[in-house]
């Protein structure tokens, strides 16, 4: 029964990702073309003539029906072509290729800050008897949620620059020219991206690690005459795990979000900026090629914190939970 | 007390054990002067309404109160060692107790295993320390015991994929593995299939005799009490109000509560005669109760049973605390914190007896 029914979990869990990734497909086609001010108007201003609005909507292909556009465009992508940025001319896979390390880099130290930091907090938090660690956690908790990211990361522009504090604050350096360096420009942007997911990880570790202290089958273990530390390792850790891996791969996603701005806080030239730059110039084949990438990344991070689950609890894989 | 008691020390003792949950609304008492003794071996049915401090004084034994449990006086001592009162210890000594003396079976068997954890290493960490604790025929062994069949897949499965009643089998197995001298059962076919309840009471019962463990059965089935248990106490806000041998008590109740209880009974009523509910609801208490507890809803409630706190009296063949029958030395104007609690003895049952039947 084990076996089969993982199984059919892990199957409906990758069909559920292919019907997502085409509804997104779907939805930044008709996100990027409906918004008000197409292409030509952008790149020829607003006193240019209608007639060459009309052969420059044309060259492009932007004069057909949407339908066809959209159908074109999903063929391209099919066959791996992403597109040609009608900006730059350049290839819209070569443009990624460039781009992506770098927002991989600051996503991937982000959520490496937030579970290295926030997952033995949580558990200090939520061990610590009494109000002490809960009161502390919500505090920590709710505050550093409650900071913008752009608040946050012109506070430690404004500080590391204007008192020199021995961290970059703007400039990339690549991570094949110079390793140290790269981790000192990425070090700020890195941080002020996780503090938001710092604050989730404790708080929901915290209540879950508590949570899960006051179920039945730890009073069980205790009655049993069990210590508290085997109690914990042998019973609270892995349930407890199971709501942090959900704002965790919540968190993933707000990683995509929370990259534009700090891309932009700290001139790191990664694809949030890239996306930034493309929507404002009606970049039309750049914007929908990395966004639809980026959504792809994050339906395969769900995917994997699915599969995450389904790992740690055993309930999800037999199709009933709780 | 039956035969085995004995000399030996009883294995569960409380004596005017008061316990009260502190909560925003200041205290609650859920014991209040409760006292109850359990000889080695003994089969023991503690009854009484949800509310009535039973599982309370179940919890009590291993010190598993919930933190805002509050320690207000008495004595509990489980096989000799002090659990609340003086020299009571706390750490590795409390532990010990619940490693070697006692063991638990709850309401809900499921929840009372870990659900992230398969059926084989749960009975490992359960098990008696050390080398054996790795042997995994021994807990197959132990399943084979509480009668279930197909003992490798019970072994690889989580508790979510097991019945209730199997998962009570698991934890009966879980709780008798270290050989305890005495089990707690709360209300341990609550949440098994009405069909199976009674196989499942069968077995605890007859597992706890083939190793000579007492068993405390916190139940409200006054079928399975009758059935299957030598002694019944009777609980009512937070104390007994009856306390002997099951067949007497139920088979002739003599406190207004118990009588209650046995005519509430489905299954005792006869055509044309209506089932019986208790009228009105159990106290909640925020200190010690000046009277008898039940007076308010007491039918046959005297003057004095409100504000006079009843002492124990032998009562034909029981402990009974109740101002319609004050006993053989019982006062019914006694102090409440009487501290010399007389107990039944054969000769004072007799005469009182006698009393009894001149009374009606």
């Amino acid at each position: 029964m084990a076996p089969s029914g993982g199984l059919r979990y892990f199957a409906g869990r990758l069909v559920t990702g292919a019907v997502t990734l085409w509804v997104v497909s779907v939805l930044v086609f008709s996100a990027v073309h409906l918004v008000p001010g197409g292409y030509p108007d952008i790149v020829l201003g607003p006193a240019s003539s209608p007639q060459v609005r009309e052969a420059l909507r044309a060259e492009f292909g932007l004069d057909r029906p949407l339908v066809l556009q959209y159908l074109e465009w999903v063929r391209h992508v099919l066959t791996g072509d992403l597109g040609t940025s009608l900006g730059t001319g350049e290839p819209v896979s070569a443009q990624l290729m460039r781009r992506l390390p770098v927002t991989a880099e600051l996503a991937g130290l982000s959520l490496a800050l937030t579970v290295l930091a926030g997952v033995p907090l949580a558990l200090l938090a939520g061990l610590s008897r009494g109000r002490f660690g809960r009161g502390l956690s919500r505090l920590v908790g709710s505050s550093a949620m409650s900071v913008p990211d752009f608040v946050l990361g012109s506070l430690l522009v404004f500080l590391f620059s204007r008192f020199s504090l021995g961290l970059p604050v703007g400039g990339y350096v690549p991570l094949a020219e110079d390793p140290v360096a790269n981790l000192r420009s990425m070090a700020l942007p890195a941080l002020t991206l996780s503090v938001f997911g710092l604050a989730l990880v404790v708080r929901t570790g915290r209540d879950a690690v508590a949570a899960t202290f006051s179920s039945p089958h730890i009073a069980a273990a205790l009655a049993r005459g069990e210590r508290i530390g085997q109690v914990t390792r042998h019973h609270v850790l892995r349930n407890a795990a199971i709501p942090v891996l959900t704002v965790l791969a919540t968190y993933a996603g707000y990683l995509m979000g929370g990259a534009v701005i700090v891309e932009n806080l700290f001139s790191l030239p990664g694809v949030a900026q890239a996306v930034l730059n493309a929507i404002n110039g009606r970049d039309y084949a750049t914007v929908q090629g990395l966004v639809l990438v980026a959504a792809a990344v994050f339906i395969a991070i769900n995917l994997l914190a699915d599969f995450a689950y389904g790992v740690v609890d055993p309930r999800i894989r037999a199709g009933h939970r709780g | 007390m039956s035969a085995e008691t004995g000399s030996a020390a009883p294995v569960l003792a409380a004596t005017d054990l008061v316990i009260e949950y502190s909560t925003r609304n200041g205290p609650i008492r859920s014991l209040d002067q409760a006292t109850l003794t359990v000889g080695s071996g003994q089969i023991v049915a503690l009854v009484g309404e949800s509310g009535s401090g039973k599982s309370t004084l179940g919890m009590a034994t291993g010190r598993l109160l919930a933190s805002n449990a509050v320690y207000a006086g008495g004595l509990l001592s489980v096989a000799g060692r002090p659990v609340y009162g003086p020299g009571a210890q706390g750490g590795e000594g409390l532990r010990a107790l619940r490693r070697e003396v006692l063991a638990f079976v709850f309401q809900n068997p499921v929840a009372a295993l870990n659900p992230t954890m398969r059926i084989r290493r749960q009975m490992e960490l359960a098990g008696p320390a050390g080398r054996e604790a790795r042997d995994g025929s021994s807990a197959a062994e132990a399943l084979g015991e509480v009668g279930l069949t197909d003992v490798p897949r019970v072994l690889r499965s989580y508790p979510h994929e097991l019945s209730g009643g199997m998962a009570q089998r698991v934890g009966i197995a879980m709780a008798l593995r270290r050989r305890p001298r005495l089990l707690i059962a709360d209300e341990p076919t609550a949440a098994v299939d009405a069909t199976l309840r009674a196989q499942i009471l069968n077995l605890l019962v007859s597992q706890c005799r083939d190793q000579g463990c007492a068993l405390l059965l916190l139940t409200h089935d006054l079928h399975a009490v009758a059935q299957h248990t030598e002694q019944i106490a009777v609980m009512y806000g937070g104390r007994m109000v009856e306390h002997g041998p099951t067949a007497e008590v139920l088979g002739r109740p003599m406190h207004p509560y118990t009588r209650a209880l046995v005519a509430a009974l489905p299954g005792e009523e006869r055509p044309g005669r209506r089932l019986e509910a208790i009228g009105g609801v159990p106290p909640v208490l925020h200190a010690g109760c000046p009277g008898c507890a039940f007076a308010p809803r007491c039918p046959d409630a005297l003057p004095n049973c409100r504000d006079v706190r009843p002492a124990d009296a032998a009562v034909a063949g029981r402990t009974l605390t109740c101002h319609l029958h004050p006993g053989e030395i019982g006062d019914p104007s006694a102090a409440p914190n009487d501290a010399g609690r007389p107990r039944a003895t054969e000769a004072g049952r007799r005469h009182l007896d006698k009393e009894q039947e001149a009374a009606r």
